[in-house]
């Protein structure tokens, strides 16, 4: 037993120094050793850090947006006659059923503009006055449905706003219009 | 005999009590003017557009009557008598850039009859597209020097605003024929500019974005204040004389009248009561009393009523819609809508009448003619005048009886003053 661990550790020393070390030599580019170049920082496109999870506030304000913008996709536009403000009688169902979409619960929280629109007939002051009176003309016709008058603020775009712009009579009869626009 | 010298006598009342019988004499009897640009004058887009600028302010002035040919000559070369024996007069120019890039004109009036230049003067300006200013100081002085009445309007700036898109559009400073345009507000809807001095170093304007808000802008310092701010409508319609005041339309209640504001104490007064619309306050007979659109009888049309009364006086009778007026001590001018087709073309013709007696009179003939503005001598209409889907500038010189048309490449305008 003795004589045979002398003699394996007799083997494994002869393997560990007979296996000489053998050493690499790697020839080295010429030049290299005299200049060492210095080499530029490449810094464009470090640290760009991903915008993280939406925090739970864009979320809902992002909720709110798609929302309102739906309802008012919804709403019905009123028209008018050339020249006038008040609302025809075939318009009072689109101004019913805007009334029944603004009361609604999930349009509740928002407030509402009401956009007066002319076509290109009118000229100056006038035409921005007679988009104001359909404006007008149509809160007063929704307050009196219910819409609380306060959600509502109204405004006049005379003629700047147009739909359509070509110069037929069923073009500026898209245009003398009142449309909503929701407002948080 | 007798008969034919009372027919003769008859004829010549009748033609001294016809003023237009009389202007249509005058004009016949203007002094001819010829043009000629030096062969080293610039030849490009702004030396082809300067000869018709000069060629177009001296028809406006109505005290010549141009030669619509451009000569060319040097301008120390002799004058060819023989090519304008019957022109009384012979404007020579030379347009260039000198060696510090700073745009020059030279400009020689000549008699034609003594070939004595009756003045000359080198314009000098850093900014080459302000070029159609040069054109009409030359006129303008070369008018002076002649004595001729006053055509300061010539030099004025036009403000106007014009559309860019829905519910956007810029305010532009430009010359009278609107060739130069300078954008002095852009973003959003910012609609009727008014000047607010005889100075034209401000002015107001109204801001749509959000509430309307007024604001007074200083074209030089290029600085803006606030005015006002107001629910639904925020106009400011005209400025007194001393600029102290302003004729606003404002609707607080959703309900449009016109408001006098003070800007040094800020009081704002009521002017109208109505509940349907009234707009477009102008001062008239020394701001005693205000002019405005109101639509107190079905259609808008001219009212007139003494600043703290009660009563109203219609001052227009005819019309199936008069929705626009500008006014000078006591004239008016309005646009008038003379057809009532909801489905097609209508036709606005301009009418002047005077506030004080029963004077009225018709400005133009046919066309959408809209945005009639006094000059500020009250001498010159300025309006807009769209014919067969074509847009013009038009210039009515009252005292001469004469329109001008000048094609216009500018968009939609949606207000102007100048």
């Amino acid at each position: 037993m003795k004589r045979s661990l002398w003699f394996t550790l007799f083997v494994a020393a002869f393997l560990i120094t007979g296996c000489a070390k053998k050493s690499i030599e790697i020839e080295a580019p010429q030049g290299s050793a005299t200049t060492q170049e210095q080499a530029t920082e490449v810094s464009e496109g470090e640290g760009i850090k991903s915008v993280g999870e939406m925090s739970e506030e864009s979320m809902s304000q992002e909720e709110k947006l798609r929302q309102m913008k739906m309802i008012e996709s919804q709403a019905k536009k009123i028209y008018f006659d050339f020249d006038k403000y008040d609302i025809r009688p075939d318009q009072m169902p689109r101004v019913e059923y805007d009334a029944q979409l603004f009361n609604k619960p999930e349009a509740k929280p928002f407030g509402i503009k009401v956009e007066g629109n002319c076509d290109e007939w009118g000229t100056d002051e006038y035409n921005y006055a007679l988009g104001l009176k359909r404006a007008k003309s149509v809160r007063d016709a929704l307050a009196a449905r219910g819409v609380d008058p306060k959600r509502m603020s109204i405004i006049s775009y005379g003629e700047s706003n147009p739909v359509c712009t070509e110069h037929t009579k069923e073009c500026w009869a898209k245009n003398r219009r009142v449309e909503f626009e929701l407002i948080p | 005999m007798r008969s034919l010298i009372l027919l003769v006598c008859i004829t010549f009342s009748l033609l001294a009590s016809d003023l237009t019988l009389e202007i249509v004499k005058d004009v016949g009897n203007l002094p001819k003017i010829a043009i000629e640009a030096s062969p080293q004058s610039l030849t490009g887009k702004i030396g082809q557009k300067f000869s018709k600028l000069l060629l177009g302010d001296l028809q406006v002035t109505s005290h010549f009557s141009a030669n619509p040919t451009i000569g060319y000559a040097k301008l120390s070369d002799p004058i060819d008598f023989s090519r304008y024996k019957d022109v009384a007069y012979l404007l020579r120019y030379k347009l260039f850039y000198d060696d510090f890039g700073n745009l020059q004109a030279k400009a020689i009036l000549y008699d034609t009859k003594t070939a004595q230049p009756l003045f000359q003067k080198l314009y000098r300006l850093k900014e080459r597209e302000r070029y159609p200013f040069i054109a009409h100081k030359i006129v303008y002085d070369l008018n002076e020097a002649l004595h001729f009445p006053d055509v300061s309007f010539l030099k004025s700036f036009v403000i106007f605003a014009k559309y860019i898109g829905p519910k956007r559009s810029d305010i532009v400073l430009s010359d009278y024929t609107l060739t130069y345009q300078k954008t002095i507000v852009h973003g959003g809807l910012n609609i009727f500019p008014k000047w607010a001095d005889k100075e034209q170093r401000s002015f107001y304007y109204t801001d749509m974005q959000g509430r309307p808000t007024l604001y007074k802008v200083d074209i030089y310092k290029g600085v803006r204040t606030k005015i006002l701010s107001g629910e639904g409508m925020l106009v400011c319609s005209d400025v007194s004389e001393d600029g102290s005041k302003l004729l606003l339309t404002m609707a607080p209640n959703a309900q449009p009248d016109i408001y006098e504001y003070n800007i040094h104490t800020h009081a704002l007064r009521r002017v109208t009561k109505y509940p349907g619309i009234d707009v477009n306050g102008n001062y008239i007979e020394n701001e005693t009393r205000v002019a405005f659109v109101s639509d107190r009888l079905g259609n808008p049309t001219i009212f007139a009523k003494r600043i703290g009364s009660r009563a109203v006086e219609r001052i227009v009778y005819h019309g199936k819609n008069n929705s626009a007026l500008n006014s000078f001590g006591h004239y008016i001018v309005y646009s008038s809508r003379e057809t009532d087709n909801a489905f097609g073309q209508n036709t606005f013709n301009l009418y002047l009448t005077s506030t004080t007696s029963d004077y009225i009179r018709r400005l133009t003939a046919n066309g959408v003619n809209i945005f009639p503005r006094f000059s500020s001598d009250g001498e010159t209409v300025l309006f807009i005048k769209e014919f067969r889907r074509q847009t013009a500038l038009g210039v009515i010189r009252l005292k001469y009886n004469k329109s001008y048309i000048f094609p216009l490449y500018t968009g939609k305008i949606q207000s102007i003053d100048w």
